[in-house]
């Protein structure tokens, strides 16, 4: 074996073991800035992430070191929150009362897509009332309605599409 | 000049309250001397305002330091060009301005509708005058532009730094056009309430208005999104900001209101919702206004004293209880014959766009008030960010997404399962190759990758399905006229404006998403603790950090720049001059990034942190895919919004035609 080699083996068995963790803690930095909001004295409201103010340089040192020290996602969030209050959370939590802000939406489109379901029913043409409601497909109600009523429908239906 | 502009700000409200009054009063006794009398308070209430414009500017070019807004918002240093913006850089000239639109767009109505439109014209334009009023109360009694300090400083303390960027010289006032804009819908469809003129006339009148006001909103956010991207040095270009959310929600409903009114249009169906939604966009913008001017909701928007919000409140209020009062009063009027052929029909589609699009609304609304709403009933006001409105939007924006392929292609009345096949079968097949073709090159390892996929796999469906409705319509007109295909192409869209227009506009809206999915989930950064000489790789590029230049532009503004070699496979392709700016008297300094931008990726620099004494730098450097397609996204946008606006002869014909046969209202008075 080449002299060469031995220290890229090193160097290649190093990454392998490390770059996994290194990823991990860079993906839940990630998440840590994403979940929180800066703090600083200007009040910047931006969540740390986007922000780039001197202060949020010093929190995400912190925040680094804390990861570094073992501590996990949930448990840095804690002490920010226990610190600054639940306004340090970039989202509302998914439990209690800030459940309704997750659900308020879907369950208001919800809502609105069964009032847009009876709305369409309640204005579709009752069957009897189509001269088609045998077949949906023209073409084979065709030779029933007649070649003239096929045209004027198609003709209709090339200059409304 | 600043008396003569205080003046005429005092004239402007007395002829206000003059034109509103003999406007309603020569409506009611059909006096035509009230109403020839009426009619010439816009001319002068546009004159007014312009007057204390054109003054508020002049102190702004000469430093006069006398006016207190002047010393806030400029100083002697200050380039000609920012003095020029300063205008609306605070809460007195930012009412002023919209104070000036919203009279000139009075004009505007005033001047098109002379001589016709009689039954609508002179009641929207006194609804147009009371919403000028509160401006003028405002601007009179409470914020007055015009304030004077005793003894004028010697310079003033400057705009805010981040303000000072070109893109905030346009922003603001396309934000302000498209805003205001949506008065002149609002005025019309209240006068139709207010008179019982509720055929289609008001419509027809709006339509443009509502298309230019909706053009002017969409082109401010995108315009406020650059601004971001380009000054706040953080790699994004929309952080869900409340008053982000403020502008974004009447553009929305806006949006659902130029879907829902085709429908009327062709079917004389949904006036209830039609009337509703034209309303409910007005009562967003104050709202907007309200969210900015009152400092309830923290906002990284607020760049001065937010004191107007119970102003806001009462004016909001009003306008909520006038729109409904009425909406319910005129309800047996406003009813229709609502009748759809089939479950199958782009009527159908149409109403499933709509719920779509207010769901969306509701959502962003829901999430900007939640913080208000916590207060109340918790005692805490906890925030709202992006990790909210992304989680909750983006699925109900990738059904959107859909429904731009479908809506279009959809038949009107009662789409059939032969013609369905028939239309979708090749959009289908296209997105089914395109997920194979993506599927091995990107990566899908979270809930954002998932997303973004599918979002690509739907622009393709989208771009397809638009497609071929532009070469159907042209091979037609090939095979009937025997064009050449650019002929064709050309007629076809010339003869149809607002349908391909529209189309147009859709592709535009695709590359945004498309532009949206990729930055938000493909991006890969860096930072880097550097020396001079140091050397660093990121994506295909490798950047050498040369040196670090101090440079003092003015009295008031120090420049430090950072200056990287850009490599790409051993070849320099640029030097980067990330920066900071230091200005004399503000706490924090302001990032200027540079920017490498291409189709592919925007390669995106910024000088994070610096030691003057050994010239160490910090920098980081992201790699966003294309972010370019948002903003090409937008010139499609334009360009199609400028087709379906373009005058249609036909259309002037058909109006004059109307106006000839038109029975004006003060005929009898005059005879």
């Amino acid at each position: 074996m080449k002299p060469m080699r031995i220290p890229m083996i090193l160097i290649a068995a190093l990454l392998l073991c490390a770059g996994p963790s290194v990823v991990f803690a860079a993906t839940l930095m990630a998440d840590l800035e994403n979940a929180l909001m800066c703090k600083c004295d200007d009040k910047c409201g931006k969540v740390l992430i986007n922000c780039t103010c001197d202060t949020s340089k010093e929190t995400r040192k912190a925040l680094m070191s804390k990861l570094e020290s073992g501590l996990t996602f949930d448990q840095i969030v804690k002490q920010y929150v226990d610190k600054y209050g639940e306004t340090v959370l970039s989202a509302p939590s998914k439990s209690g009362f800030n459940l309704l802000a997750w659900i308020t939406p879907f369950a208001a489109l919800v809502i609105g897509g069964f009032g847009v379901r009876q709305v369409i029913h309640s204005w579709a043409r009752p069957a009897s009332a189509n001269s088609d409601s045998k077949e949906d497909d023209p073409q084979e109600a065709a030779p029933e309605a007649g070649k003239y009523s096929k045209r004027l429908k198609d003709e209709l239906d090339r200059l409304e599409s | 000049m600043n008396d003569i502009g205080e003046f005429a700000l005092l004239l402007a409200l007395a002829t206000t309250i003059y034109g509103i009054v003999s406007y309603v009063m020569a409506f009611r006794s059909n006096r035509v001397d009230l109403y020839l009398s009426a009619d010439k308070t816009p001319i002068i209430v546009w004159a007014c305002v312009m007057v204390s414009s054109i003054a508020l500017w002049r102190a702004f070019m000469t430093d006069d330091f006398s006016l207190q807004y002047v010393w806030a918002y400029s100083n002697i240093d200050l380039d000609v060009f920012y003095k020029f913006s300063s205008f609306w850089g605070g809460q007195k000239g930012s009412l002023l301005f919209w104070t000036l639109i919203l009279t000139t767009y009075m004009m505007v109505v005033h001047v098109q509708n002379r001589k016709q439109n009689l039954r609508l014209v002179p009641i929207a334009l006194a609804v147009m005058m009371v919403i000028t009023l509160f401006f003028l109360v405002l601007l009179n009694f409470s914020t007055n532009p015009f304030e004077r300090i005793p003894v004028p400083p010697a310079d003033g303390r400057g705009l805010n730094p981040i303000l000072q960027n070109y893109w905030m010289v346009i922003h603001p006032p396309t934000l302000y056009l498209g805003y205001v804009g949506f008065t002149v819908p609002f005025a019309f469809a209240s006068a139709a309430l207010l008179t019982k003129n509720l055929d289609d006339g008001w419509i027809r009148l709006t339509r443009k208005w509502t298309l230019v006001s909706w053009f002017f909103l969409c082109m401010g956010n995108l315009f406020g999104a650059q601004w971001a991207y380009v000054e706040l040095g953080w790699g994004g270009y929309w952080a869900w900001d409340p008053v982000e959310n403020a502008a974004f929600m009447p553009l929305i409903i806006a949006t659902a209101y130029l879907h829902s009114v085709m429908i009327q249009e062709k079917k004389d169906m949904m006036k209830v919702w039609n009337m509703s939604l034209v309303l409910l966009t007005f009562v967003m913008t104050i709202f907007g206004t309200f969210i900015t001017r009152s400092g309830l909701i923290q906002s990284v928007h607020t760049f001065d004293e937010a004191t107007l919000g119970y102003y806001f409140l009462a004016f909001l209020g009003v306008i909520i209880a006038f729109a409904v009062t009425m909406i319910l009063i005129r309800l047996p009027l406003l009813k229709s014959k609502n009748e759809l052929d089939s479950f199958l029909s782009r009527e159908s589609s149409f109403l499933l766009n709509n719920l779509v699009l207010l769901g969306i609304a509701f959502a962003t609304f829901w999430g900007t008030i939640f913080p208000i709403v916590s207060e109340a009933f918790r005692g805490v006001k906890i925030t709202v960010g992006p990790p909210f409105y992304n989680q909750v939007n983006v699925p109900i924006g990738m059904v959107l997404l859909a429904l731009i392929g479908i809506g279009p292609v959809i038949a009107w009345r009662k789409a059939t399962w032969s013609n369905l096949k028939k239309n979708f079968t090749k959009p289908v097949a296209a997105a089914a190759i395109g997920a194979v073709l993506l599927f091995p090159f990107v990566p899908l390892t979270d809930r954002s990758e998932i997303f973004t996929y599918i979002t690509f796999v739907l622009c393709i469906f989208v771009t397809t399905s638009m497609t071929i409705e532009f070469m159907k319509g042209t091979g037609a007109r090939m095979q009937a006229h025997g064009e050449s295909p650019i002929t064709a192409l050309s007629g076809l869209v010339w003869k149809n404006k607002n349908r391909y227009g529209g189309y147009i506009v859709h592709l535009g809206m695709v590359m945004i998403f498309a532009g949206i999915a990729g930055s938000q989930s493909y991006t890969i950064d860096v930072e880097k603790n550097l020396k001079i000489g140091d050397r660093f790789q990121l994506g295909s590029y490798d950047f050498i950090y040369e040196k670090l230049l101090v440079k003092e532009q003015n009295s008031t503004k120090t420049r430090v720049i950072a200056q990287l070699g850009i490599e790409r496979d051993g070849q320099r392709v640029w030097t980067g001059m990330p920066e900071k700016e230091f200005y004399k008297g503000q706490n924090q300094p302001v990032t200027e990034v540079d920017l490498i931008s291409t189709l592919k990726e925007d390669v995106y620099m910024i000088l994070a942190d610096f030691n003057p004494e050994t010239s160490d730098a910090t920098i980081k450097v992201k790699i966003l895919p294309m972010v370019k397609w948002m903003w090409l996204g937008g010139c499609v946008i334009a360009f199609g919004t400028m087709i379906a606006l373009w005058p249609d002869r036909l259309e002037v014909r058909r109006r004059t035609e109307r106006l000839k046969r038109q029975e004006a209202i003060f005929m009898p008075a005059q005879e």
